[in-house]
């Protein structure tokens, strides 16, 4: 298990990070999605012992390799059982072939080995007409799927990728994400990515957290927004605007905020219906997607991009369509604050 | 314009003949030029690699005072060594003042500097996801170190380059400790001056065409070499 405990982390004095716990299990799929910003770089760098928490420790199976009141450094052994890829990787000068080879050969395994594995990723991966290629004659999302066959080599129990799929297109992020999970099939690995498209993220992983500001969302990544919260207000209901709406908002706080509304808390209709609800938005349909049996996430423009979830009978029987009518209602006790 | 001409025309004349003494102080200079930029680099490109990689209390004075190091007037370079290596200094016993390696060691103070100085500017130009990669890959320190180096290879190579340009035209260290001894400590610079002095324009001339002949053929062999490294 490769957790981060009370960590605090800050460049030049600006807060980048605070987590009181974040704990990627054995063989966990983890996705982290959050805006640019966010901090999920930051937090996969600490992960993979690159740098040393400003605050807090870094453990492996339960014990602390980085950080801390000693101020740890990792050891080898510790860092070669996680790797990164980062969201825009380089590759070492040399071949492709080299670059597949380098986590193998620094190991000090013997050059026919290395050979056999290069060969045996590369095959997976798809890559293998390119290991005789340089870097300067790849595409930035060749270079991407070199990256994570190259972190793959090495075999790691952690794989922590940080858009591994930005620069690919659908059929090569396909292969990518087929091939991770071929890997995981053959043996046990923990993938702990970030990306920016909840799509994807549902899709691929078990566990989707939110990072946003530096911390984790206490409800799910969908419908969160940057807002700065007025210190006047008539009692502690607030209207909040974001986008071209304003949210109702129950809170005594004023100043920078993180604005979230579960996707589960919304209600769907096709017209307007006479509840409690402080925000109900009229809007269309732009996105159905059905990401786990039996549910589908539907996102509508009320003003601003908003998702809600029903199931899929409910979808059927308001007869939700791309650019069909839709109301949201959510209670303003229901919007969350951090 | 006559004199200029008179001495070109010796300097020619010297070098097809291949002078005993010339070819001597070449010899001589090349020895030393070489043997204090290797040292010089040996210890400069690893410490300009920490200063560049490592974070530690003091590295922005320790910058500080490598870049003031570049400045360093040659002559009180020798002045300080003539004061160490001679006879009632503290490495008088070495028995090194008025020779070879002792206008090595002060080239070798000379270059440290701008090896370092210049190889962290080199490491520090490095895109820093090369190190982090390398290191997240599995490389021990040395390992990752090569990675990096490997990138900045031809930054690398210009500062072997300014080191052995610096060393093979250094004159006033190696006039103080070197002392100029004929066949001994004679280098190309300070046969230079002597020459000079004496009114042998000619020959000084000749020097001074071998010594810009020689900077070109190591700048040209780096240029061959880089070359075949990008091949």
């Amino acid at each position: 298990m490769l957790e981060l405990v009370g960590v605090r982390h800050c460049y030049g004095g600006r807060m980048v990070l605070d987590l009181e716990r974040f704990a990627v299990p054995p063989g966990a799929l983890i996705a982290m999605v959050g805006p640019n910003g966010s901090g999920k770089s930051t937090l996969l760098r600490l992960l993979a012992l690159l740098e040393q928490p400003t605050e807090g420790e870094v453990r492996l199976d339960g014990e602390p390799v980085c950080g801390g009141p000693a101020r740890s450094r990792p050891t080898a052994a510790a860092r070669r059982r996680v790797t990164l890829v980062e969201q825009r990787p380089v590759l070492f000068r040399g071949t492709v072939r080299e670059n597949l080879g380098y986590g193998l050969v620094v190991r000090g395994v013997r050059r026919t080995e290395v050979n056999r594995v290069v060969d045996n990723v590369a095959a997976r991966f798809g890559i293998a007409p390119l290991l005789e290629r340089h870097r300067h004659q790849l595409s930035e999302g060749e270079v991407q799927r070199v990256a994570v066959a190259r972190a793959l080599a090495v075999e790691p129990e952690v794989l922590l990728l940080d858009e591994p799929a930005s620069s690919a297109d659908r059929a090569a992020a396909q292969t990518l994400y087929g091939a991770l999970a071929e890997e995981r099939r053959r043996r046990p690995l923990a993938i702990c990515l970030a990306s920016h498209q909840l799509e994807d993220a549902y899709r691929w992983a078990d566990d989707v957290r939110a990072l946003a500001e530096g911390k984790l969302s206490p409800v799910t990544p969908e419908n969160l927004f940057r807002v700065e919260l007025p210190n006047a207000g008539a009692g502690d209901l607030k209207h909040i605007r974001v986008g071209t709406i304003e949210i109702a908002v129950m809170t005594d706080r004023a100043g920078p905020a993180i604005l979230a509304v579960a996707p589960s808390d919304i209600f769907v209709s096709r017209a307007p219906l006479t509840s409690s609800a402080r925000n109900v938005f009229a809007g269309r349909v732009t996105r159905l997607a059905r990401q786990r049996p039996g549910v589908v996430h539907v996102t509508a423009d009320v003003g601003v991009e908003l998702v809600a979830v029903v199931t899929e009978a409910a979808a059927r029987d308001l007869q939700l369509t791309p650019g069909g009518p839709v109301v949201f209602a959510f209670k303003a006790s229901a919007v969350r604050l951090f | 314009m006559d004199f200029l001409g008179e001495g070109l025309r010796r300097a020619l004349a010297l070098l097809l003949a291949g002078d005993a003494e010339v070819t001597g102080v070449v010899v001589l200079t090349l020895k030393v030029a070489v043997t204090a930029t290797v040292i010089a680099c040996a210890i400069g490109l690893p410490l300009g690699f920490f200063l560049a990689t490592r974070p530690f209390w003091g590295r922005r004075a320790a910058f500080t005072l490598v870049n003031t190091a570049l400045a360093f007037p040659t002559v009180v370079t020798g002045l300080l060594l003539f004061g160490l290596l001679s006879r009632r200094g503290p490495l008088g016993g070495l028995g090194w003042l008025y020779t070879w390696q002792a206008i090595a060691v002060g080239d070798v103070c000379i270059a440290l500097p701008i090896a370092a100085a210049l190889s962290a500017a080199a490491v520090q130009g490095v895109d820093p996801r090369v190190r982090r990669t390398a290191q997240t890959l599995g490389a021990s320190a040395w390992r990752t170190a090569w990675a990096v180096a490997r990138e900045a290879r031809f930054a690398l190579a210009a500062v072997i380059t300014a080191a052995f340009g610096h060393v093979i035209a250094e004159i006033g260290s190696a006039m103080i400790v070197g002392g100029n001894i004929r066949g001994s400590t004679r280098t190309l610079t300070t046969a230079i001056a002597l020459y000079t002095g004496q009114g042998e324009f000619g020959l000084a001339l000749a020097l001074g065409v071998i010594l810009l002949v020689l900077a070109l053929l190591v700048n040209i062999a780096l240029q061959v070499l880089q070359g075949k490294a990008h091949a």
